[in-house]
């Protein structure tokens, strides 16, 4: 079988468009970098609050956490935008007519987003370093990485779908911002679920992310989340492998037809 | 033994619109096989089909031997694709998109580096290989997207109007290379165009394609011929159809054509014939303001096969807008 090779060829093109897009690496830190710097110093005073709830330190240290996996929220769900550029003109078509199959295809470009997530992720860590927020352990870094590197995978699925389906751009775009705001929003990346209202902590459960924002915190942090890791891992790992399967189904049967 | 496309009452509808209305047609292998048409008249739909990108709504092909639609994997794996629009990865070289096209038909990577090197010989890019495709000009772009079709040595190579929107210096390059492709690779070449050049250029076998349906095949040469040997273009004002009627009568005039106030006759003796025509003028009381003579041309071929069909309907040509 040649999956594995042909997974490797939308990927490593992929790849080489990233790094050919130095200006687009830069202005996709902005906006993390914002939100870590301006709203973990906005929030500072709420530390009382967060350590009622059970957090021992810093606001900023608390949120770092979030704005990590806000990083690769946002650099995932949008990662598939391409996927309609492609749709629009020519690569799609030029892939699709060549011996490969539609799920490599669909596989490759969300191998390619999610690595592209996890060094916009990397690159956040480094921010948050130089702002002063410490880890518990440095080594936990990798593990870190290797859980946002899961949690792309879902939700560069989820892009790549929409991109595959959308009848256009607008379409594109509107379901994506749609699920991109609440998805980080209704999750403890800001505050805990403890603060929230019952309602809204519920819905969160509902969230891959919270599962991954709690592992990644407590990882950063060494303070226990409240959920075992290994459920959280079994739940994100749940989610991604569902989202993995319907992506690869969906692309395939939807990718090729004409917008 | 099977051609290397084989077409069978292939149509594709979209809603009420039928786009190709059961084409039968047989392309030979190492041919170069032209469709001429009008935009809209079917030959991109025709194209997707053929290249398993769409499926027929009725009827079947077989390209290199296997079914467009039940063995459509084994098609790609024969089959190179040009497409109208250039399909080159602009942020990639010129290089890195040849490599590219290698990982994504499988060949092995010692191969591609070697196939590589020759195509960007033929091409002419092996200078600017290291560039990325952005800085490259319009022709350059597409000899690479012509260059990638063909990479993998694919025994059936499409084109979907490869010298659209190319200033002729440029189309002519191309075609250039296109013919030496042909030469060194001699695979199939399966090549939609609207341009009558381009089809006489380059075609060994000419299928002209109008709403849907074909009308006419044959080698450019041969349709030419048919025409007669020679064009009379008259400029006859408002009396056009009253001499084309009388013109129609007359021995060694193959065919007449009125389009506002000019007649075009095909006529086997332009030369011998002029003084009879202008006989025939005086006596119907005619003025003929000008008169030019020249060869036939495919612009010649293509109408009299498509105009006709055009006027059966009413004086205008009907074009509806197609699905994609």
């Amino acid at each position: 079988m040649s999956f594995g090779p042909d997974v490797y060829a939308i990927f490593w093109r992929e790849m080489k468009r990233y790094r050919k897009s130095k200006s687009g690496v830069l202005i996709r830190l902005i906006q993390p970098a914002v939100w870590i710097i301006v709203v973990g110093n906005t929030f500072a005073g709420t530390k009382p609050l967060i350590q009622a709830a059970g957090f021992d330190g810093e606001y900023i240290e608390f949120m770092a956490a979030g704005v990590i996996v806000l990083t690769a929220i946002f650099t995932s769900i949008f990662g598939g935008v391409n996927t309609l550029w492609d749709r629009r003109y020519g690569f799609m078509n030029k892939a699709l007519v060549s011996p490969i199959s539609r799920s490599s295809l669909a596989l490759g470009k969300m191998l390619a987003i999610s690595t592209v997530s996890v060094l916009q992720a990397s690159l956040i860590i480094g921010i948050s370093l130089a702002i002063g927020v410490q880890f518990s352990d440095y080594a936990m870094i990798v593990p870190i990485m290797a859980v946002v590197l899961l949690f792309s995978l879902g939700f560069s699925g989820i892009s790549v779908m929409v991109a595959a389906t959308a009848k256009s751009q607008e379409a594109f775009w509107g379901i994506i911002n749609f699920l991109g705001m609440p998805l980080f929003m209704i999750s403890p990346a800001l505050f805990p679920l403890e603060l929230l209202p019952e309602w809204l902590a519920s819905l969160a459960k509902l969230n891959p992310a919270t599962y991954t924002i709690l592992m990644v915190r407590e990882m950063m942090t060494g303070v226990p989340s409240g959920v075992p890791a290994a459920l959280s891992l079994g739940i994100l790992g749940a989610f991604v492998a569902v989202v993995v399967v319907v992506a690869g189904w969906t692309f395939t049967r939807d990718v090729n037809r004409p917008f | 033994m099977t051609g290397a496309i084989e077409a069978e009452s292939l149509s594709k509808s979209f809603g009420e619109t039928k786009s190709v209305d059961g084409i039968t047609f047989r392309v030979e292998e190492s041919e170069i096989y032209g469709f001429l048409g009008s935009n809209g008249a079917g030959k991109s739909t025709t194209m997707m089909m053929l290249t398993t990108l769409l499926r027929p709504t009725s009827g079947s092909a077989r390209v290199a031997g296997f079914d467009v639609v039940r063995e459509a994997s084994r098609v790609r794996s024969h089959i190179g694709f040009v497409q109208q629009e250039n399909a080159v990865d602009e942020y990639l070289t010129g290089r890195e998109n040849l490599a590219l096209q290698a990982k994504l038909s499988r060949v092995e990577r010692s191969d591609a580096k070697v196939r590589i090197d020759e195509l960007l010989d033929t091409i002419g890019l092996a200078d600017r290989q290291h560039d990325a495709a952005v800085t490259y000009s319009g022709g350059m772009k597409k000899r690479l997207d012509i260059a990638c079709g063909l990479l993998h040595r694919p025994s059936v190579l499409f084109l979907d109007e490869p010298t659209v929107g190319l200033d002729i210096q440029t189309r002519r390059r191309i075609w250039e290379s296109i013919r030496r492709m042909h030469r060194e690779h001699g695979m199939t070449v399966f090549l939609s165009t609207h341009y009558m050049e381009e089809a006489d250029e380059l075609c060994d076998r000419v299928c002209i394609i109008d709403e849907g349906k074909i009308r006419a095949v044959g080698r450019p040469g041969e349709m030419k011929g048919r025409m007669g040997r020679d064009v009379i273009t008259m400029e006859a004002g408002g009396s056009a159809r009253r001499l084309a009627d009388r013109m129609g009568t007359m021995r060694g005039v193959k065919s007449v054509d009125v389009r506002g106030d000019s007649v075009t006759a095909y006529v086997q003796d332009g030369a011998g014939m002029m003084p009879a025509i202008f006989g025939e003028a005086d006596s119907l009381g005619v003025t003929i303001r000008a008169v030019s003579m020249s060869k036939p041309s495919m612009d010649d071929v293509y109408i009299s096969y498509t105009g006709h069909q055009i006027r059966e309907h009413g004086p205008e040509p009907r074009r509806r807008k197609r699905g994609i």
